[in-house]
């Protein structure tokens, strides 16, 4: 092969190659005119989860282009015709200290900023508000392949026999710390609602508390977000947001329902 | 040297076209015909052995009520409605359900109508599931081309108040339900197999959940709310994901195959080889299947009132429930247990074939558990009305009987069971799933 000629593979293959960082970042900038990026959000907590979110893409973004073009540079610099032949080394003891404590700094930074968002999400439930873990607004139950909502009585007991029980449609207060009780009639499922920045695993056998206050009246969209049998893709809901006093007369024309004559 | 080096660039060539050959996606369409009914027809020898006979009634059939593809009923002369449009017919009429289907299309079409709103007839896009109601928005593109007034005013009505056409919810059925329940509505869909209960095979039109007296036929209502609610712990979901006029569309079909298919049941019974099928035969039985969905919605079990709970009430319900049959009893003690379990005696038979003790079976031929009434989990409803009226008529086509009417023995004098004491075991029934201490502490008449 002529030196020309190598030369040109040379260079299509490293353009190649770099193509990976160039449209790996692309895709980022334009998510979100593609539709691909998040949803706004619409929860107390949500705006924390992003912010995570977005420091640990950044953090990710460049290391991902870092080392994308040393891996470009070195294919192009180490592909000569002539390249001289590869030499053992024991390494470089400074540079591994140096790759080795940089991502450990950055783990022990991540897992530092996480920890008031975990805790807000899953440790500290609301204890001041009208629905407490002991008491919460309702029940979730999980089955293949649907969401059911039970509101308790108005005793708040979920065992009586005025228990309201809905599918699919699960409407709740805006502005208001809502908790609710998730369980699981088969097997593992996920409680998913994107705009809240919530995603909450219904194991069988087990009630799990989840809570969430949303800011803005709406219909947002509930997936199930873990793998749970053929019917997985349907397995969809709605969370309907109602102003607080709207949710309450709701609620109220619920129970009035209850004793209707057709 | 060159004559390989070809041969391997066409057998890499070779490789990429049969992928991408490969890859062109087919959806998959199931056979567009109906089938006849197996068992039925082999219960008639004049039928099963003559394949002449059974393209006759298949043919009889299609005439009745058209191809899964172009389905399609037959308007007897002396009718005066149209079944094509029965349930359109029903919603336009019901203020509230008409104004809950525009409120609905409205909410699924909300871009299509802001574009033609806005005047951007171009810019209105193809909706999903809803072919018919493309081609009817082409068609007044094109008739009131000039005319942007016009064109607005009837496309947003258009869209707002579209109601699906017979063969569009057939072919929506086709994609939603038609792997459990079948091409026929026979129940024998492919997955159809693997479920406990087995899905509903719609063709002897019996249906479990309804609103009605005895064994009627359902009413457009009822299978609706089959659709919105599901069956809850069967496989039957819940369909709210789609908007009221695709499920009010699926009820038509549902009707539409279960009036074929109770057609056919009778046409088979009725066939000889003598007469084959004679046209007044026809008529009259295809008349008679359709006047008893026409007529199903004279059959409500309505309740004036509902009484307000009392203990009295309860425990009379108690009595009633745990009571068995020949001691004058309600006799629920019987099949669903003392507990409420669903593991009374009766709940159990002996197979006559294996001679193992097995659980009883449904009228389709599925066995079938008794109702466990300490879950909570009622499949349809668990407000007193739903209870109340699935006390009083029973389950159609499973062992649990209708109450109304039943005799009892009370304080020595026999007397057939009232609205009052339905509602007694309702409520009583109700307090089953509270807590079992709440039940063994309620106050008995012994
Ligand atoms: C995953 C399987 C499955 C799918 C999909 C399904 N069904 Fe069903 N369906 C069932 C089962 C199981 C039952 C029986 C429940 C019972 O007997 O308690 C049933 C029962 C019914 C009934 C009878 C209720 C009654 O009163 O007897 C109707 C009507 C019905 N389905 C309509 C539909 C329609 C329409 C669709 C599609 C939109 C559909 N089903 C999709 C499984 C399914
Ligand atoms: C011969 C047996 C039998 C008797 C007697 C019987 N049941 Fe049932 N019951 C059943 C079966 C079987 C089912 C489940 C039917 C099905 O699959 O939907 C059932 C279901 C029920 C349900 C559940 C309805 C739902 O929506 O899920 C209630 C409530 C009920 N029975 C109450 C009663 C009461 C009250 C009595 C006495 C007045 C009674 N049953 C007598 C067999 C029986
Ligand atoms: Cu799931």
């Amino acid at each position: 092969m002529s030196s020309l000629k190598h030369f040109l593979l040379r260079a299509v293959i490293t353009l190649l190659f770099l193509a990976v960082p160039i449209l790996g970042v692309w895709t980022f900038v334009k998510a979100e005119e593609w539709g691909l990026w998040f949803p706004p959000t619409y929860s107390t907590y949500g705006p924390s989860i992003d912010f995570l979110f977005d420091v640990i893409m950044w953090m990710v973004a460049v290391t991902f282009v870092g080392t994308e073009l040393l891996l470009v540079w070195f294919f192009f610099r180490y592909s000569k015709k002539d390249a001289t032949r590869a030499t053992y080394t024991h390494g470089n003891h400074t540079l591994e200290m140096v790759w080795t404590a940089i991502p450990a700094l950055l783990l022990i930074f991540v897992a530092f900023s996480q920890m008031k968002a975990w805790s807000t999400v899953k440790i500290n439930f609301p204890e001041d508000g009208p629905y407490t873990v002991a008491k919460p607004l309702m029940e979730i139950y999980a089955s293949q392949f649907d969401w059911r909502v039970r509101y308790p009585d108005a005793q708040g007991n979920f065992e009586g026999a005025d228990v309201i029980e809905v599918p699919y449609d699960i409407t709740v207060p805006a502005d208001t710390k809502v908790v609710l009780r998730l369980k699981s009639r088969d097997v593992l499922h996920s409680f998913f609602v994107p705009v809240f920045r919530l995603k909450q695993d219904a194991v069988p056998g087990m009630e799990i508390p989840v809570w969430f206050e949303a800011t803005r009246p709406g219909d947002y969209d509930l997936i199930c977000a873990e793998l749970c049998g053929w019917g997985h893709y349907k397995m969809a809901g709605k969370i309907h947001v109602l102003p607080k006093d709207e949710f309450a007369s709701w609620l109220a024309k619920q129970r009035e329902n209850l004793y209707a004559k057709d | 040297m060159i004559v390989r080096r070809h041969r391997s660039a066409a057998l890499l060539a070779a490789v990429a076209l049969t992928l991408t050959l490969s890859c062109k996606f087919e959806p998959f369409t199931p056979e567009l015909h109906y089938s006849l009914n197996g068992p039925v027809v082999e219960k008639n020898p004049d039928l099963q052995g003559d394949p002449g006979a059974q393209a006759q009634l298949a043919g009889v059939l299609e005439m009745l009520v058209g191809t899964p593809k172009d389905p399609r009923f037959l308007a007897l002369k002396d009718w005066d409605f149209d079944p094509n449009y029965w349930g359109e017919d029903l919603v336009k009429k019901d203020e509230n359900a008409l104004a809950a289907l525009i409120a609905s299309n409205r909410a699924a079409y909300r871009e299509q109508i802001a574009s033609i709103e806005a005047g951007d007839f171009e810019n209105v896009f193809q909706p999903r599931f809803a072919d018919d109601l493309w081609r009817w928005w082409l068609a007044l593109k094109a008739e009131k081309a000039g005319d942007a007034a016009a064109l607005k005013e009837e496309g947003v009505k258009l869209f707002s108040e579209y109601y699906p056409s017979l063969s569009n919810s057939a072919a929506f059925y086709r994609n939603q339900c038609f792997h459990c329940h079948g091409t026929e509505g026979g129940g024998n869909g492919s997955t159809s197999r693997f479920l406990n209960p087995r899905p509903r095979d719609y063709r002897p039109g019996k249906f479990k959940f309804t609103a009605l007296k005895g064994k009627s036929r359902p009413r457009h209502e009822d299978v609706y709310r089959v659709l919105t609610e599901g069956v809850y712990t069967t496989a039957m979901p819940s369909f709210r994901r789609f908007t009221d006029a695709q499920l009010h569309g699926l009820v038509d079909y549902v009707r539409l195959l279960a009036i074929r298919g109770e057609t056919e049941i009778l046409l088979a019974s009725f066939y000889t080889s003598d007469e084959g099928l004679s046209l007044e035969s026809v008529q009259e039985n295809y008349g008679d299947v359709v006047a008893k969905w026409r007529g199903a919605s004279k059959q409500v079990i309505a309740a004036e009132d509902i009484p307000a709970v009392t203990p009295e009430r309860l425990a009379h319900g108690r009595t009633l429930f745990m009571t068995p049959g020949e001691k004058g009893g309600a006799n629920c003690v019987s099949c669903h247990g003392t507990s409420g379990r669903g593991d009374g005696a009766s709940a159990f038979e002996v197979d006559p074939l294996t001679k193992e003790t097995r659980r009883v079976k449904d009228e389709w031929g599925n066995e079938i558990s008794v109702r466990d009434l300490t879950r909570g989990v009622f499949r349809f409803g668990r407000r007193p009305i739903d209870l109340y009226r699935r006390i009083y008529a029973g389950i159609n086509g499973t062992p649990m009987p209708e109450h109304i009417g039943m005799t009892v023995t009370e304080d020595g004098k026999q007397h057939p069971m009232t609205e009052s004491d339905i509602w007694d075991l309702a409520f009583f029934v109700r307090t089953l799933s509270v807590h079992e201490a709440t039940v063994a502490a309620a106050p008995s008449h012994h």
